[in-house]
């Protein structure tokens, strides 16, 4: 428990130091998989905790950014109300694509998918209001309350705050009797119906808090990168979300944004030489399943747990 | 005298075998009724019917005069039914403990309490305690599931199906695959449960049943053959033709 305390502390410094000791270059990239990795997360509240595996993520990530980058640049609606629109908008359609849960498996997952090329699909094609595939541009650095935050390193900072928050507010779900329900329904659907539990019900709602956390994924975004195109509703960013998850370990806090982390930094670092960008990951992937089933976080656990035995 | 469940002309179909075939039987509140026949009789496929797992092709189930033929199976628990599985059924990803908890919080509203960790409920994790103390699993709380033993996963089973406070009972063969010393413990703990508790157990071995029944009822091929006290049991032609024959 107390190295838990230690290592968020520890942790929470070295984040905090980033800007004072690293190049804009690297700050820049951080935020990026800070906010990747919500949204990685978001997907894994879905597939590490209730079991399901959903590949439209970047539906509701995208419909946030795109509403608030439309509010912002059309109808010059300033940075709070159009965030929290852009989170509305984005958990609407996530109850709407909660239905979802009425399949499990192979269903799910292709159910999932076709509603995530709908809005890629209309983000693309619609183009007299979505900009079409050059998107919305010129979004304005995001202002609060006659605070504007332009700088990277202060948008770095930014997300960190709203980060904790909302890693805060994971951390009581999945620990509350709410979460645990969703991790018996992951591990017994049937018991959990005979112990008195509307699972339907429970995956509804953990579909659209799950949503709503895209959503958030998806209004730092756009402050971040100042314009959105169809690529942020693509397939590949709702796979990729759910590889970060797998990649760092499902289930966990951590899991998503190491995943993030090696996922984007790989990116930009190997993607400089190397055109089989992808190639690369999908080994990475095929090495996680075989060899690391639960991820960075299964591997650090059981290096621990495999140091306690030596010791006793 | 309250009648608790009432199967009213059951049957269930599955494609072309009839697994339940017109099965009507009445349990009085507060009865432990045992329920016997060969393997594939129907017995399973009819708990699952009293239990809303499935759906009877037809005929009606009725629970202290409520019609519950179109309840829900959590809504059935939330009415007061528990169940035990033939084989375990417990989350074998979870800890004791949480399987546990699952099962209290099941038919409350604080189910779905989202603004605090599950432990912070001193009061709950207690009573987790002294009801996996009932069952025999003290001191296994935080032991994953998956590593308990054949005959603890039976033990958490119970624990689980009485997790609710349940008016009405369902054990489907919960001393199969025990040793006969985990048998014993076992029969002694369902004989001491609340006579308040209306038990409907399914039991191969004839002496747990005997020594527990007020009624038999037992079933063959998907039908009813016998319903009595257990004394008429063993005495029974046709019970002795397709039950005991076969011993
Ligand atoms: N889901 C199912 N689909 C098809 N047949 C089934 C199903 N469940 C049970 N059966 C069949 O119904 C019959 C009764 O099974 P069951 O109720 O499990 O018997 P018992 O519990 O008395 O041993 C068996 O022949 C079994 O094969
Ligand atoms: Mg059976």
């Amino acid at each position: 428990m107390s190295y838990r305390v230690i290592g968020i502390v520890v942790l929470a410094a070295i984040l905090a130091a980033v800007p004072s000791i690293a190049s804009e270059y690297w700050v820049a990239l951080l935020t990026q998989v800070l906010i990747f990795g919500l949204l990685a997360l978001s997907a894994d509240l879905l597939l590490g905790h209730a079991g399901l595996f959903s590949l439209c993520h970047a539906a509701f990530f995208a419909v946030s950014a795109y509403t608030v980058a439309i509010l912002q640049t059309r109808y010059g609606v300033t940075t709070i109300p159009a965030a929290v629109a852009g989170l509305v908008a984005g958990t609407l359609l996530a109850a709407v694509f909660a239905s979802a849960v009425r399949t499990r498996g192979v269903y799910f997952i292709l159910i999932t998918l076709a509603f995530g090329y709908i809005v890629w699909g209309v983000a693309h094609r619609w183009a007299s209001f979505t900009g079409g595939d050059n998107g919305v541009t010129n979004v304005p650095p995001p202002s609060l309350g006659g605070l504007q935050i332009v700088t990277k390193a202060h948008y770095y900072y930014f997300v960190l705050v709203v980060l904790a928050i909302c890693l805060l507010g994971y951390r009581i779900l999945t620990t509350s009797p709410f979460g645990l329900a969703l991790r018996g329904i992951k591990s017994s659907e049937s018991r959990m119906r005979s112990l008195g539990y509307r699972v339907g019900a429970h995956l509804y709602v953990a579909f659209i808090i799950s949503g709503f956390y895209a959503s958030l994924a998806g209004v730092l975004y756009i402050y971040y990168n100042r314009f959105v195109n169809p690529v942020a509703a693509g397939f590949p960013i709702s796979v990729e979300a759910i590889l970060m998850a797998i990649i760092g370990g499902t289930g966990t806090i951590l899991g998503p944004f190491i995943g993030s982390g090696i996922i984007l930094v790989l990116r930009n670092w190997v993607s400089g030489f190397f055109h089989y960008y992808t190639a690369v990951l999908g080994l990475i992937f095929i090495a996680t399943v075989l060899w690391a089933p639960n991820g960075v976080m299964g591997l650090i656990r059981s290096w621990r747990s495999g140091n306690r035995g030596e010791g006793a | 005298m309250t009648i608790a469940i009432e199967v009213d002309n059951v049957s269930k179909q599955f494609a072309g075998l009839r697994a339940v075939d017109s099965v009507s039987l009445s349990i009085p509140q507060g009865e432990r009724r045992v329920l016997l026949g060969p393997n594939g009789a129907g017995k399973t496929t009819l708990f699952h019917c009293i239990s809303g797992t499935h759906q009877p092709t037809s005929g009606r189930i009725v629970m202290f005069g409520k019609d519950i033929s179109n309840v829900s199976e959590n809504a059935r628990t939330a009415l007061g039914m528990g169940r035990t599985f033939q084989i375990s059924n417990v989350c074998t990803d979870l800890t004791v403990m949480e399987n546990l908890l699952l099962g209290m919080l099941g038919t409350t509203s604080q189910k779905w309490s989202m603004f605090r960790p599950v432990t912070s409920d001193k009061e709950l994790i207690g009573k987790a305690v002294a009801s996996l103390e009932r069952v025999g699993l003290q001191g296994r709380e935080n032991e994953e599931v998956k590593y308990l033993s054949y005959g603890e996963r039976r033990q958490l089973e119970l624990a689980l199906a009485l997790s609710s406070n349940p008016r009405v009972l369902l054990l489907d063969e919960p001393c199969a695959g025990l040793s006969p010393s985990e048998r014993t413990h076992f029969s002694k703990l369902v004989s001491g449960l609340s006579r308040e508790i209306t038990l409907l157990m399914i039991e191969h071995d004839i002496d747990v049943a005997l020594a527990l029944a007020d009624k038999v009822t037992v079933l063959h091929r998907g039908r009813l053959i016998f319903d009595g006290l257990p004394d008429e049991v063993q005495k029974n032609a046709d019970v002795k033709e397709v039950y005991f024959g076969r011993l």
